[in-house]
């Protein structure tokens, strides 16, 4: 067990160390939010009660946790089996699932302190004031939602080589932040886009935080289709991680 | 190009026969005792329709350091992959410290550094330090941090940014990796493919402490010297199966060592054949080769029998011959090859 705690803290470490990645996840919510702000007024009511203000910020939590959970799955795993060093992994004493699974983990444990500096940023600058309760309520209910961000970086990872990686990220961040309506309020888009959104984990991540805040109380559509994307990526995870296991590559 | 045959080297051919070398080296190796480290039998693995290894039969004792020599494609990283379990064998069976190579990687009994093409086979974005730190955790037993050190001789790299390190050095941090878990047995595919002369030289000086510390090695190498120079016994790999085995010197004295050639005008074969030290006489017109296993006695012999020759010529049959002549390899690939 101590083992696995060691690669935890190694993994988390070293995420948090790496000034590209902190830039990038960190970053680009905060940018955004600073840039899209005044697209509306903040104060313009855009879904049930939910003011603009509010809105933006939730989405930017939800971009910044695909974020973090894309470029700490996607790339860094991706160049890791390519370097040989997940390979090493494989023939030290810890069991072949702890790679992924510290994977998995590794990226939860950095997408919390981004959804808090998210929401720092729209305290300070959004004008954002919500109860105690809804912060906490808030905060839980996104981060608990991004698990399966944080697989489908894991996955991604399975999937791209070193040097596709980079595209193959920067897409995933755009298509599921833009067409899950995370840049522009859903009620705003044309119903086809609107269509789109319902498809795609960053929608339902994100309404799970604006139903809470909106007093709609648990979103249970949300719910069930982030634990349907939950379990299907990990299966397709496990599945990947056996291939490459039969070939000797994991 | 590194000269293994210590003698005046000329375009002659050293073709002897292999199934006769194969036979003279495999008596000897059956006579080690001791508890096993690793066992194959009749392994198969096939990639697809090609036939990686075809029932091969291995067998290493504990505390031996045994080189697996062979040309590129011979089936010694595929042999490595299945002695940890990262490969299944489609027959056969493979046993390791008397137990599964996947019961004994998770014992933490075997350490192992592979190849890894280009990358550095390291994490990124980490000091070798805390790299090397947290391999340590991963084991139960782990050897002592500045053991480890030590043992590969990295003290001045463990404050580098693990990609700020040369394909030399990071191999010498993949050794500390390897043994960080204080294994008795350590699997090395290719350990010294990106390093120059000198940190070669120092890397199997370093290994060769380390196994005469009761540990049993297994390394893969294309390099001839290497394994002649390191291992106690050597296994030489072609196409999936093993087609010698033994200590490098055998294996040199399996295929007759020298070749003794002249021009002589009347060739008497049947003298020539008496001389102390001959093994076998071919005459083609003028030109006569001895194959003799003592060349030096062969000539002095040859001076005394008064037959008259000119233009005498020692050929050596180094390992490389042998490789060559076991393998059937022409271009035995020992260039220092830099990365």
């Amino acid at each position: 067990m101590s083992a696995l705690v060691a690669f935890e803290r190694f993994e988390v470490a070293r995420l948090l160390r790496s000034w590209k990645f902190l830039a990038i996840t960190v970053g680009f919510p905060v940018v955004f939010y600073m840039l899209f702000l005044n697209d509306h007024s903040p104060g313009k009511v855009v879904d049930g009660t939910v003011t603009w203000r509010v809105y933006l910020m939730v989405s930017m939590c939800s971009f910044g946790a695909l974020v973090a959970a894309l470029n700490a799955g996607g790339s860094r795993l991706s160049t890791e089996r390519s370097s040989g060093w997940a390979r090493q992994l494989r023939v030290t004493p810890i069991p072949a699932w702890s790679y992924v699974a510290t994977k998995v983990t590794a990226s939860m444990v950095v997408i919390l302190p981004v959804l808090v500096l998210v929401e720092l940023v729209g305290m300070a600058f959004g004008g954002v004031s919500l109860g105690v309760a809804s912060w906490f309520e808030l905060t839980g209910l996104l981060w608990v939602s991004a698990i399966p961000f944080a697989i489908l970086g894991v996955f991604v990872g399975f999937m791209v080589t070193a040097e596709t990686a980079y595209p193959v990220v920067t897409a995933l961040m755009f298509v599921l932040g833009y067409f899950g309506g995370l840049f522009n309020p859903v009620g705003h888009m044309s119903p086809s886009l609107q269509t789109a959104a319902r498809i795609l984990p960053s929608f339902h991540q994100a309404s799970l935080g604006l139903a809470v805040l909106d007093h709609r109380g648990l979103g249970i559509e949300d719910a069930l289709v982030l634990v349907a994307y939950a379990a299907l990526l990990g299966l397709a995870v496990v599945w990947k991680h056996r291939v490459e296991e039969s070939r000797g590559l994991a | 190009m590194v000269d293994l045959s210590e003698t005046h080297r000329t375009d002659s051919k050293v073709r002897p026969s292999a199934g006769r070398a194969s036979s003279v080296v495999r008596a000897r190796s059956e006579v080690v005792g001791g508890d096993p480290a690793l066992r194959f039998d009749g392994v198969v693995r096939r990639y697809g329709d090609h036939v990686a290894l075809d029932h091969l039969d291995l067998a290493v004792v504990q505390g031996e350091t045994v080189a697996l020599l062979g040309p590129n494609g011979a089936g010694k990283s595929t042999t490595i992959s299945l002695l940890l379990g990262l490969l299944r064998p489609h027959a056969g069976s493979v046993e390791v410290l008397g137990t599964s190579p996947r019961q004994a990687v998770s014992q933490g009994r075997v350490g192992a550094m592979l190849q890894t093409g280009s990358g550095s086979g390291l994490p990124s974005g980490v000091r070798v330090g805390s790299a090397l730190q947290l391999v340590r955790r991963l084991y139960r037993r782990p050897a002592p941090f500045d053991l480890t050190v030590e043992r590969a001789g990295i003290g001045a790299l463990l404050g580098r940014p693990t990609h700020r390190l040369s394909g030399g050095q990071a191999q010498q941090v993949r050794f500390a990796v390897a043994i960080a878990g204080d294994p008795e047995l350590v699997f090395l595919d290719e350990p010294t493919a990106a390093m120059d002369v000198e940190s070669r030289r120092s890397f199997w000086r370093m290994m060769r402490q380390f196994g005469e510390e009761g540990r049993t090695i297994l390394f893969a190498t294309h390099h001839l010297q290497e394994a002649d120079q390191v291992a106690d016994r050597v296994v030489v790999v072609n196409r999936g199966r093993v087609v010698a085995n033994g200590p490098g010197a055998t294996l040199k004295a399996a295929v007759a060592t020298r070749q003794v050639c002249f021009v002589s005008r009347r060739p008497d074969e049947h003298l020539l054949d008496r001389l102390e030290g001959v093994t076998d006489v071919t005459v083609r017109g003028t030109g006569v080769t001895l194959d003799s296993l003592d060349a030096d006695a062969t000539i002095r012999a040859l001076v005394r029998s008064n037959v008259e020759f000119s233009g005498l010529e020692v050929t050596g049959a180094g390992l490389e011959e042998a490789f060559v002549a076991l393998t059937g390899c022409d271009a035995a690939p020992d260039q220092g090859r830099a990365p």
